[in-house]
This record gives C-alpha cells, structure tokens and sequence, in this order.
C-alpha cells in the first residue's frame, strides 16, 4: 500500500517537530530551496496533482496563474474542512502539522509568496492551537520567517480561525472570512490568483493538496504521476463514515475500486448490505450499490454519475432510508445557505419544506416532479455552488432510489385515505 | 459598559499583528472570538467597543457576528455542547443520542439547564464524521458516543 | 463602479441587434443602449455588480451556464440572448423564488404601480405559485426612523439599500444580519437609521420594503403628477422629482434612474433628507399668503408693489440715491435677483445691492469647476468647508471619487469634520488663522521657506510643505471651499492660492466655492454685490457696463449688506428691501440689527415665510419661492438648471412677475416678460457668462455658464492670527444641517434631528475652565450671551469656542459683531 501522507501518521508524538524531522520532516525543503522556484513548480505541474480540496483543479497550474509581477501575494490554506463526511484534514493537522507547514513553506517558495494564512474552521480551536505551536517550532529551527534556512527567502505563517459557516470553505467567501467580512462568496472573475486576500494574488489550496506537495516535491513528478490514473495522480485520502464495521480515513491511490476502500473500512455491518454510497461529500451525488467497483478517481465518479469531491465516502446500509437522510442533507445546505443570492436561500428552503413533507408521510405525488424542477431551476443558477451542492442529493436520490420515496407517498396515500 | 481585560488585550494584540495594519478588519472574528471567551457571549456594548477598535459601525459588527453560528448574543451555560447531526452522525443514531442528551439534562435541544452549567445545541458537520457520532463541549471534541460514554462525560463535568 | 474614462469599444450582439459599447460595460447596461430591458432587482448603476438576485440570467453562446447579465461584461463578438428558453425559464424560476415569501400586498403596498417586482412579475413571471407553504413570517411596517419604514416581509433581500449605505453614503448603517433565509436588513440593535441621506434607500429599494414614513398610504401614484425639478435647500441643486396630487405635495424623490436619468453632473442620482423630507416650509401654516402694510392690513399683490417702487422712488428723490438699498438672499432665482438688481441699478440708480454679510467678490482666477470634474481630478483639497452640513450630497461625492476614482483628498479646516475620514491627510488649524495657513501654502507652492505657524496656527511647516507636495505632484487639483468661513484677508489669499496653483507647471486646476444658499454663484453672477455688475463686471469696467446697461448707470461703489445695517442704524439709510433674509436672526449683531431695522423710514421685506425680520416691515410682500415659481438658479459648479414650478398659485403672482411689475411701476417702458424664460433670455443677452444659457440649452441636465474671470487678486502676505485676551476663547459659528429655522420647523419630519445649544471646546480649554462636557454654560460676549451644554472634544483646536448654529432660538449671531473681526467670548458656568 503507497502510503505518502499517512507514512508516519500514527507514529507517536508526530506532531512535535523533533519526531517529524527524525522522520524526514522538511529534508525536502532543505532541497526544494537549492532549486529555483519555477522548478518547483514545474515539479507540482508535472506531477499532475490536482487540488483535494473538492474541484480538483490541477493544483501547479492554478498557481501558473498568479497575476505576473504584483505583490505581495498571498497563501491561503483551505482548513476549514466543512463538506459533511470529511475529516481528513482534521487528521492531517492534528497528528502532523508540521507536514503542512512544510508544504505550504513550498508552496510559498514556488509562487514567491511571504505571507501565508492558515483559514482553520471555528470548530477546530484544538487544532489551531496545535498548529500554532508547530508554527513556533517551524520559527526556531528558521524554517519560517526572514531568511529560511539563510536563503533570499522569507515567509510568514498566521493562522485564522473561522467562526461557523460552511460556505467559508468555498474560497471567495473564505477569502471574505478571512478579510473580516460576512463569508458570502465573491463574484467571479476576477478569481483569487488575480484578485485574491485584499485584492491581490492569492493562491487558495486545500490541507491536503498543500501537504501532498511534500510528497511530490521529495520523490519527483515522475513518481507522484507513476501513481494512479491517466487524470487522476497520485494518492487521495478517503474519509469513511456512515454504515461500515470500521470508519476512518485512508489513503489510497486513485483508481482504487471503492469496493475495495470500503473493505479497508472493514466492510458492511453484520448482516448487511450495501444500498448507497455518497463518494465525495454530501455535495455530490448518491450512488446505488451497484455502482461500488467504480475506481475512485476524479474522472470514473464523474462517468458513473457522481464526483470525488473531497473524498468523503459515506456509506449507507439497507437500514437507510434514502429520503430521511435527503432531508438531513437538505436541512444542513438550507442552514448554510449564506442567504445572499435568490435561488439558493429560497430553493433550498423550499426543497427542505417538501422533503419534510414527504418523510412525515404528507407528500404528493407531484411533489417528486416539483422536487426536480425547483432543483433545475436552481441547477448553475445560484451565485455559487452550493446551490448545486444542494440539488445533488435530491436529484440523484430521485434518480436512484426513487421506491423508497414512493413508499413513503403510497404510506400518504394511505393514511390520507384512512382518514 | 463593555471593556477588554488585561489577557484579552494580550491576546487581541497577538491578533492585530496578524493582518497589515490598514487591514486590522481582518480581525473582526478573533475579537469577537475573545469578547466571547471574556464574557461567555457577545453582548451589544463588546460590539461597539470592537466596532471602535477596528474602525467599523458596530452595525458592521453585528452584521458579521450573525453571520457565523459560533458566537452567541445571549449567554450561554458554562459548558456548550454541539451536538453533530449531520448525515455520518445521522445514519450511526444522532437523533436519539441527543434526545438522551436533552432528556439528561432536563432541557430542551437550545436551552441552557437552569444552574448554567449546560447548553445544548444542534450543529452541523464537525468533521469527525469516521468517528460518529460526535459532540464537541467548548474546544474539546468527544467521538464514538455511545448513551453511556454521553452520560459519563456529563457527569464529569458537574 | 464604471471607470471615469474608458475609450475602447467592442462589439456584440444582443438579441441579433448590434451593440457597440465601451469596454467592460455590463450586459444589462449594454442592452439598454438598444432598448432591450433586461429585468434587474439587485443591480443598479451606482451600486456596481453584484450578482445576489438572479433576475438577469440570460443566454451567452459559447458559454454553459446561464450568465447574470448585470455582472457579464461583454466582450468583442460576445453573442448574448435573453429569451432563448433556457433563458426564460431561468427567469421564471427566479421570480418564482423571488416571490415564494412575498407577501401579495400590493393593493396597499405604496410601490405599486412603479414596483419592479410587479412590473418583471408582469412580463417574466410564472402565472402562479407552486408553493403550499404559508410564507415566511417578517415584520410589517417597522420605523426604521420617523422618516423611513421598512415592511421586512416585503424585501427580497438584494442588498441595493445595504450596499448603499456602505458604498456610497458609507456609514454601513444599515446592513445584513443573519443568514440563510433568516438573513435580514437592520440597524445596530434596531437603533433608528438617521444618517443625512437615509431617504435615497427609498427610492432603490426595488419593491415596496423600505418606505417613506411621510408618504405611506398617502397617494396611490396613478394619482400623482411626478415633476422634474432642482431641491432648493443648498447649492448643489440636486435634481428632483416631486410628487404632486390636488396641488399638495405629497413626496420628493430624487431624479434618479429609477423614474428618469440621473443627473451625475450634480447628485449624481442621490439627494439627501433634508431635500427628501424638508419641503413642509412649501405648505407651512407660517406662510406669508398676501401682502400687507405695517399695520397688518391686507394689500393687493399689485397695490402693494407698487406702493413699494412708488416709495423707494420717492425716498430716492428726497434723500438720493444712496438712500435706498436691497438685501437679497442666496436662496432667491437668477431671475428674480436679476431683475432686483435691474431695479435698484436702473430705476433707484444705487449700487446697495448685497446678499451676503461675508467677503467675496464674482470670478476666479482658475476655472469653475463642476461637481462632475471632482471624479475626474487627481487630487482635491477642501478648505474650510464641511460640506456634510454645508452641501450634503457633495459629501457623497467627494467620497465616492477617493473611494472609486482614487482623488487624493487633502482637508484644511479648523474644526473636525466627516471629511477627515475619507481625506488622505487632514490638517487643523487654529480658528481665525486661516489666512496665514493659506499664505504659507503658497510660499511653500512657490518653493520659499515656510515660516513657523506652530504657535499661531497650530500646524507644523513640515505639514504645510507636504501638502504643498501633494499638490505639486498631482495634476488636476480641485480646490473646493466655503468663502463664508474665511475670516480677514482669507478670501484673497485663497484667490491667491488658486492662482499660484494654476499658474505651476502641468497643472491643470480649478475651484468650486460652497457658500451657503442655494443660489449664492447665481448671485453673484446677477450683479447682487455693491461693487460688480452682473457677469462680474468691476464697476472699474465703466465702459462695458455703460453699453450694457446705458450711460446714466450708477458707478459710485454701493454698501455692503452690514454698511446698509449700518447705515440704517445712523439713519443715513432711509428705505431698505429685504428679499427672502431674516438679517435680524443671520446677521451679525442679531438684536443690534432689529434696532438699525426700526430706524429705516421704509422697509419691505418680501418673503414665503413669517420671521424676526417680516414682523419690523412697514411692507410686506408676499413671496411664492421655491415649489411655486419657475426660475434657473446656478449652482455651486456653475451649472446653470431649470427650477421647475410643480404647485401653481392663482390669487398671487410669481416673484419674477412682482418684481418686474415694480419695474414696470417706475418705467412703464421696462420689459414685460410672457415667462420667467424671458427673463432668463434677457439675461442671456445682459449678463456676460450666460450667452448660451436658454430654455432649451438647459433642459436635462442643465448647462454650465462661463465663469468670469476675477479681476485681481489683492496683495499678499497675512498678518498673524489676533491673540487672545485674558483667556477669552476665538468663537467659531459651524454649521448643521437640520438646523431648527423657518425652514425646518417644529412640524418637520426631519425634527428629530434638531439639536440643543452645544458648545466644542477642546480638552486643554475646558481643563483651565474647569468645565466637563455636560455642563451648561454660557457663551458670552460683550452685553450678548447664548447658553450651550459644554462638551469636550477634539473638534477644534485649543483657543477657540465652537458653536454649530442648531437653530434660530439659539440667538448666536448676537455674539458676532464684525464679521471681518476675531469674536472672542468667555465661558461660564
Ligand atoms: C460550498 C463549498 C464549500 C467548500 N468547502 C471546502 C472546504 O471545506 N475545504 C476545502 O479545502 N475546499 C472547500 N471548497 C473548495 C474551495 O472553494 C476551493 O476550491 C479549494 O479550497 C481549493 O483548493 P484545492 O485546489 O487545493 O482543492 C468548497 C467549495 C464550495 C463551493
Ligand atoms: S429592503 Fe429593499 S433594497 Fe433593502 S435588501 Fe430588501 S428589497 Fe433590497
Ligand atoms: S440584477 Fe443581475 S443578479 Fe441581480
């Protein structure tokens, strides 16, 4: 099993930064800062990692991208780690810090940034206050601050902490966050590369795909591409959860079956079977059971009608009842809704309403076909995303596993006509 | 009357230097954040005098406070619990878990219990959700609860 | 915000019509230029993109979503369709959400009839609601502050109203709270929204959630006449839109692209409360309706006017031509202070003609500028003048340009004012020294070593060559002040100061002079002043005036309004016409003045409202003023507009008609004028400037007039600031907005904003006073005292008093005596 985030992440008191760099912790660095930054970012390019943060934009050419020649520019670290089902930044910033750290000094070194934030979610204050004690260690051993490791370069780290919002996550709004405003997203173009943090350049990256950047940097792009699919390289962290003997987060390379992830997770509970999986996060769709030898990657969930999204595979056994977890889904998008633009903060009220009434037994027959028109009619139309992240669920839901909400309008029916 | 105490001010100033100085907005959420640690809530007077440290209307203030769920503008019990109940913590039994909660401390899911010890709220997706269900009481997270671990937990905290 | 210079175009199609627009122009706006509508809720043009409503998806080629046309620059070829299907059900899907909690309220919601909501439900919306919910339960009709009411249920949340009060009155008074669903527009903790310009989130509110308290349920607006006309509260002459049913007023908007085109050379589409909600003064119970004699006897309009030429001619006869004089006011038309000037000059052969008690003369040794040209220049500096109170929307201007087209804005004043904010350096000098800041100013300008100025002024040199820095780096400088607060030879030495700047290197400049009134340019350019004829013609300049105005044309220098006070109290002055000004409550000396009143043997006072001054009057006239008259007035940037009658009265006539009419009385040969048009043409052809100004050249947005250039700048140098004596304290009069006067009075919506006597004195002065903010005290000088509530703050620099003028009660021109002269007071308890 290729293990390249996860190598060393049970070792014992990882977090501290004598027991990373007893690991290997910042070699690469050392390294990276013989090299010229464009060759490092070359590297990041080559090696065809792609972001881990839900998009999964090719992560070398997103920092192509950075406005030429304006500065200061920016790092940010996406920890804000929100999409339902995931923790496996969570995992990576708890025991091993200072591989973050160490990506992002690359990261910063390759884009010629010398001001980076870590954007931490409200939640994690224990985290936070772990990452902040690693940034003091990075500091002593002079791989922060001015003149790293006596090179030209000079990079400063601070943390940011959210405050509870999962639109925060995405990253215009985070960026608002971050600038001490409300988090509604901002209008696109310009995107942060060239309007970012306080109107400059601003690369945006995920806990996981700056920590992956380690990896990539220390074995080459060769290596890193050798690994996975045509489009999909390199290793992913998967966060299981849901229905499984034994959830948790693994690393796989991509391409793996899912089959094969949730066997890692030790598989189906007593006597159960697999009725659907959700392979990326509540903002992507469902998948029925027999989908479940999809190789996890970017482009095979894409083709069997889902997404990798941030990896967070969560497994549903026969026990669920698909439409009850919809309205869970649904209450969660229409809470998080920042409110701002129309489609988004009605739409997914609405659909919360009709859900609601089809899982209390008062659905109509109708109620389906309405359910699918107010999600195409907030389908790409809403000022962000998450409007789509909302229609996922129930759309597909429909799609797959249309008998368990007709159950539930029949269970109507009948109750309508007992009365 | 609202004012700032010595180690908030400490810590406001480890904030401040986080952000270019013309900037400072940018730490709106750490002051309310250490309003909130000061005084257990946000009231109306810590908006204002965050309002005036940062050179923002305080109905700029209140505006970004009500944006985030984490700060309350009421106080809250000593000990708050968020209780996850999301879609990985729904499909492992959340809701009775809670239920259990609530009825363990005599309220209502929102309330707070009567000696202020204890206040009890829903929250979305805390990202621990391969060891659900979950609960987080003020920084700490518990995981894998179970009506027992939950019962345990509280008791420790009375 | 669209940039203030974009030249490269592209060309698109919309629709299969050919648009050729400037680059970066967003589609909606693209659209309109060919009289496509695309439906809009969140956009507007002064508000820039935003994107949150929706409402504006339409179909761009080559593109896989729907875009929102109000954020979707267009580019070169783009290909853009707005009733594709997919577009159309875009739409409809919108407005469906728009309206899903919408309450259906619109027979007795005030927006209807010019409700976008309605109107794009109209054309673009389903036929009826799919939702079986009972809506979302908002607050109905809530104050947000006397003025402005919001019904919650009704917003649709497109932030056009908080986006305006961050943006453009920036203040973020009101904002977001809340997300989600729950999000929701509010104060801080609900307290009033009172901000200066608080009515304009009225007029772009796109449905009928925010209100005008004052107009709620008052008018359906089927019923209602909508004139176009110009707010006649100060010189920046915003355009507005009155409302009018059975010739009553019923609401004031401003003229904005909400209901016509905005006029971005003066308001730019934005009026402030005073304007919106300060018109009671039109129907006032105080009114003067008919004109009478000093015994209180009712007198024909006719019979009275002419009593009153019939009288000063007499007066005239007997005792001169000095004998008489006139007191106009900054408030009147050009037109009506024309033909007053036409009147004294010709028929009563004097020159006593003034409006003001400060100093100034007509012309400017740089240009005039427009309030257009502050957005367009590099730098402005702002002196002496605070124009939050002076020339509210000027305020939003000033702040728009440093915050969107990058002006640097440099502030010279000697008290603390809003401007301070926005300005990228500010700097305070000690009341009364402004003479010698500007003169320093200008040493520094022409490279001369500056001389200390700590002491007397209270301002570093190294402050003062910085500035002068700034100025010589930047290339159009605006320099924009209030010539009725420089005191002494200030008002030459800021002529100087614009002629030195002019006259640098690549310098492009020029001025904008904010004194108070709405019409005081307009004043000075109909020749209201004792030593200039109209068009700033010096009397020096005998043989223009002699062609224009024939060889019997007064010559002799006139008296200035204080010399005719003064002139009365020594009975020298025998007959005295005071038009629209209360000189016993505004004018220095106060009950000094009354007294010098009573001493006349003949006073009429023709005015729209009862005052201190009507009471002393052996002839009042009845005067229609604003609302009822047509008239131009030129306003601060020299832009010359159409004030529009929008109420008609028929038992009395026009101001223009009475006075040409007295005229008429002493020349039955004068001119008789078929509209105030010919009025307007007559000065076309007698004032110079205003050659090209006519009916048709200033219909819209009115026109500028040719500035004259002043005739020359007097000496040089200043003498040090007056000292202060045993402890006395240099008083400065500030201004306030919503002073309780004539205008604003007890019945005003706006009287919550009326404020009690105050006096600003700074730390170190209160400390050796012994006085802490909240003690009332006294302001005394001489025999005069004024009570005020002491508050201690940094609004002036130590060694002086500051008193803004709150209302007529407060008596504080009764402290002032000479106004070229240092006021000193004391301060007791
Ligand atoms: C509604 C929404 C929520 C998101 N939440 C997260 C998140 O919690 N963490 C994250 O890294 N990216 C999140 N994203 C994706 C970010 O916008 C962004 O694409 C990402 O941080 C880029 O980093 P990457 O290229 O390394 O993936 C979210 C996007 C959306 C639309
Ligand atoms: S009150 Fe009116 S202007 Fe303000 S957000 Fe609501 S609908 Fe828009
Ligand atoms: S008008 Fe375009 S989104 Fe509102």
């Amino acid at each position: 099993m290729t293990q390249l985030l996860f190598k060393h992440i049970n070792v014992e008191g990882l977090a501290n930064i004598d027991v990373y760099e007893k690991h290997g912790g910042y070699e690469t660095l050392k390294k990276a800062l013989e090299q010229k930054p464009e060759e490092i970012l070359e590297t990041v390019k080559a090696s065809g990692l792609r972001g881990r943060g839900g998009a999964g934009f090719p992560t070398g050419l997103k920092w192509s991208f950075l406005a030429k020649d304006v500065f200061p520019r920016y790092l940010v670290c996406n920890a804000d780690e929100s999409e339902p089902g995931t923790c496996k930044d969570r995992e990576l910033l708890l025991k091993n810090p200072h591989l973050l750290i160490e990506g992002m000094i690359l990261c910063a070194y390759a884009c010629r940034v010398e001001i980076g934030y870590n954007y931490i979610r409200g939640e994690f204050y224990d985290l936070c206050e772990i990452f902040e004690k690693a940034l003091e260690e990075a500091y002593e051993r002079g791989y922060l601050g001015k003149n790293i490791l006596r090179s030209e370069f000079n990079l400063d780290i601070h943390t940011h902490l959210g405050a509870g919002a999962y639109i925060c996550g995405e990253e215009s709004a985070l960026l608002n966050s971050l600038e001490g405003m409300r988090g509604e997203p901002r209008l696109k173009p310009p995107f942060p590369a060239v309007e970012g943090l306080y109107g400059k350049p601003t690369v945006v990256n995920n806990v996981e795909t700056l920590c992956a950047v380690v990896p990539v940097v220390e074995g080459g792009a060769e290596a890193y591409a050798a690994l996975g699919t045509e489009k999909s390289k390199g290793t992913k962290l998967v966060s299981v959860s849901g229905h499984v003997r034994n959830p948790g987060n693994f690393e796989v390379v991509l391409g793996t079956p899912t089959s094969e992830i949730i066997e890692m997770a030790g598989g189906m509970r007593e006597g159960r079977k697999l009725k659907a999986f959700i392979p990326g996060g509540s903002s992507v769709p469902m998948l029925p059971a027999g989908k479940v030898d999809t190789p996890y990657d970017y482009e095979s969930l894409q083709a069997a009608g889902s997404m990798l999204g941030s990896g967070a595979l969560i497994v549903m056994d026969d026990s669920a009842n698909v439409v009850k977890e919809t309205l869970r889904i649904a209450s969660f998008y229409m809470h998080e809704s920042c409110g701002k633009c129309t489609p988004c903060r009605e739409g997914t009220r609405w659909l919360h309403q009709i859900l609601g009434e089809i899982e209390s037994g008062r659905g109509k027959d109708e109620n389906i076909e309405l359910l699918q028109d107010i999600s195409d009619n907030m389908s790409f139309k809403c000022f962000c995303p998450l409007g789509d992240a909302a229609i996922a669920p129930v759309l597909s839901g429909i799609a797959n596993f249309r008998e368990d909400y007709e159950e539930l309008l029949s269970q109507a029916k009948a109750g309508a006509a007992a009365e | 009357m609202f004012a700032f105490s010595e180690t908030s001010e400490k810590e406001i100033e480890k904030q401040l230097v986080k952000y270019p100085p013309e900037r400072k907005k940018s730490a709106i959420l750490a002051l309310l954040r250490i309003a909130q640690q000061q005084n257990g809530y946000v009231s109306a007077e810590a908006m204002e005098e965050i309002g005036r440290r940062l050179d923002l209307s305080p109905a700029y203030v209140e505006s970004v406070c009500s944006f985030y769920t984490m700060y309350y503008t009421r106080p809250v019990g000593k000990y708050v619990i968020m209780f996850c109940i999301n879609v990985s913590c729904h499909l492992l039994d959340c809701d009775n878990l809670l239920e259990h909660t609530a009825k363990k401390l005599n309220i209502q899911v929102g309330e707070t219990t009567a000696d202020k010890m204890f206040t009890l709220l829903r929250e979305e997706c805390l990202a621990e959700c391969s060891r659900a269900p979950v609960m987080r009481i003020n920084n700490d997270y518990h995981v894998n609860l179970t009506p027992q671990k939950i019962d345990q937990i509280l008791d420790s905290l009375k | 915000m669209p940039k203030k210079t974009q030249t490269e175009t592209v060309t698109l199609t919309i629709d299969g019509k050919t648009v050729t627009v400037p680059k970066g122009t967003v589609a909606v706006d693209a659209a309109k230029t060919v009289g496509i509508d695309i439906p809009v809720f969140c956009y507007h043009e002064k508000l820039g993109p935003f994107g949150c409503c929706r409402m504006c998806l339409v179909e761009v080629e080559k593109m896989p979503k729907l875009a929102t046309a109000c954020t979707q620059a267009v580019g070169q070829d783009m290909v853009i369709k707005t009733d594709s299907p997919k577009a159309v059900k875009g739409r409809q899907g919108v407005l469906e959400f728009t309206l899903l909690n919408h309450p259906l309220d619109c027979p007795v919601c005030d927006k209807g009839g010019e409700c976008p909501l309605q109107d794009n439900t109209f054309e673009h919306g389903p036929d009826l609601t799919r939702t079986e919910f009972t809506r979302y339960n908002r607050d109905k009709a809530v104050p947000l502050s006397p003025v402005v009411t919001i019904d919650r249920e009704r917003c649709i949340a497109c932030q056009r109203c908080t986006r305006y009060s961050d943006i453009v009155e920036q203040e973020t008074a009101l904002v977001m709270v809340n997300r989600g669903f729950q999000n929701r527009v509010q104060t801080f903790q609900d307290r009033p929204y009172d901000t200066r310009f608080s009515g304009n989130v009225v007029d772009i509110c796109p449905v009928g959630a925010l209100t005008n308290t004052t107009y709620r349920f008052k008018s359906r607006i089927w019923d209602l006449d909508n004139a176009e006309t110009l707010c006649a509260h100060c010189g920046v002459n915003c355009n507005i839109v009155v409302g009018v049913r059975s010739n009553e007023f019923m609401r004031v908007q401003a003229k904005s692209g909400e209901n016509s085109q905005a006029n971005d050379a003066v308001d730019d589409g934005w009026i402030c409360d005073k304007g919106r909600f300060g018109y009671g003064f039109v129907e006032s119970s105080n009114r003067v309706l008919k004109c009478r004699n000093g015994k209180g006897d009712t007198l024909e309009a006719n019979d009275a006017l002419g009593q009153a030429a019939t009288q000063l001619k007499k007066i005239t006869d007997e005792h001169g031509p000095q004998s008489v004089g006139f007191i106009g006011s900054p408030y009147g038309t050009n037109e009506e202070l024309y033909l007053y000037q036409k009147l004294f000059r010709q028929q009563l052969g004097t020159n006593n003609i003034d409006f003001k008690t400060y100093r100034q003369t007509p012309g400017l040794p740089v240009e005039h500028y427009d309030v257009g040209d502050i957005e367009t220049s590099d730098m402005v500096l702002l002196i002496a003048s605070d124009p939050t109170e002076e020339a509210p929307v000027l305020d939003l201007r000033i702040k728009k340009s440093v915050s969107f087209f990058d002006v640097k804005l440099a502030v010279l004043n000697d008290q603390k004012t809003d401007m301070d904010k926005p300005a990228a350096s500010s700097l305070r000098y000690n009341v009364g020294s402004e003479a010698e800041v500007l003169s320093a100013l200008i040493e520094a300008l022409n490279d001369k070593p500056v001389r200390g100025l700590e002491k007397t002024a209270g301002i570093a040199p190294k402050q003062i060559k910085d500035l002068a820095a700034t100025i010589q780096g930047s290339g159009k400088v605006c320099v924009i002040y209030n010539p009725a607060a420089l005191t002494g030879s200030a008002s030459d030495r800021i002529l100087e100061l614009l002629q030195t700047i002019g006259g640098l290197p690549d310098k492009q400049c020029g001025a904008i002079p904010v004194a108070p009134g709405t019409n005081a340019v307009g004043a000075l350019d109909m020749g209201a002043h004792p030593n200039f004829y109209p068009g700033g013609l010096a009397l020096s300049d005998s043989e223009k005036i002699k062609t224009l105005w024939g060889d019997e044309a007064p010559l002799q220098p006139g008296l200035s309004a204080l010399e005719m006070i003064q002139k009365a109290a020594s009975g020298e002055l025998k007959g005295l016409v005071v038009f629209r000004a209360n000189p016993v409550v505004d004018f220095p000396g106060g009950p000094t003045v009354a007294e010098a009143l009573k001493k006349l043997d003949y006073l009429v006072v023709h005015d729209m409202l009862e005052t201190e001054t009507t009471q002393l009057a052996n002839l009042v006239l009845a005067s229609n003023g604003p609302g009822y008259d047509d008239g131009t007035t030129t306003n601060i940037g020299g832009r010359v507009q159409f004030r529009k009658r929008s109420l008609v009265r028929e038992d009395h006539p026009p101001d223009w008609v009475l006075i040409s009419r007295m005229i008429r009385a002493l020349d039955p040969e004068a001119p008789s004028y078929k509209n105030s048009f010919g009025v307007t043409d007559e000065i076309s052809q007698k004032v110079p400037g205003y050659e090209a100004i006519n009916k048709n050249a200033i219909k819209g947005m009115g026109m500028p007039r040719k500035g004259s250039a002043c005739s020359e700048v007097q000496g040089n140098g200043a003498p040090a600031a007056e000292k202060s004596e045993n402890g006395a304290l240099r008083l400065r009069v500030a201004n306030y907005l919503f002073a309780h006067d004539k205008i604003l009075d007890a019945s005003s919506p706006l009287s919550h904003h009326f404020k009690s006597s105050t006096v600003y004195l700074n730390a170190e002065d209160a400390k050796a006073l012994g006085i802490e903010t909240g003690d009332e005290v006294k302001v005394v000088s001489g025999d005069a005292e004024v009570s005020a509530e002491a508050e201690v703050s940094d609004r002036c620099n130590p060694g002086a008093a500051l008193v803004p003028r709150v209302s007529d009660e407060q008596g504080l021109m009764a402290l002032v005596g000479d106004p070229d002269a240092a006021v000193w007071v004391q301060i007791k308890k």
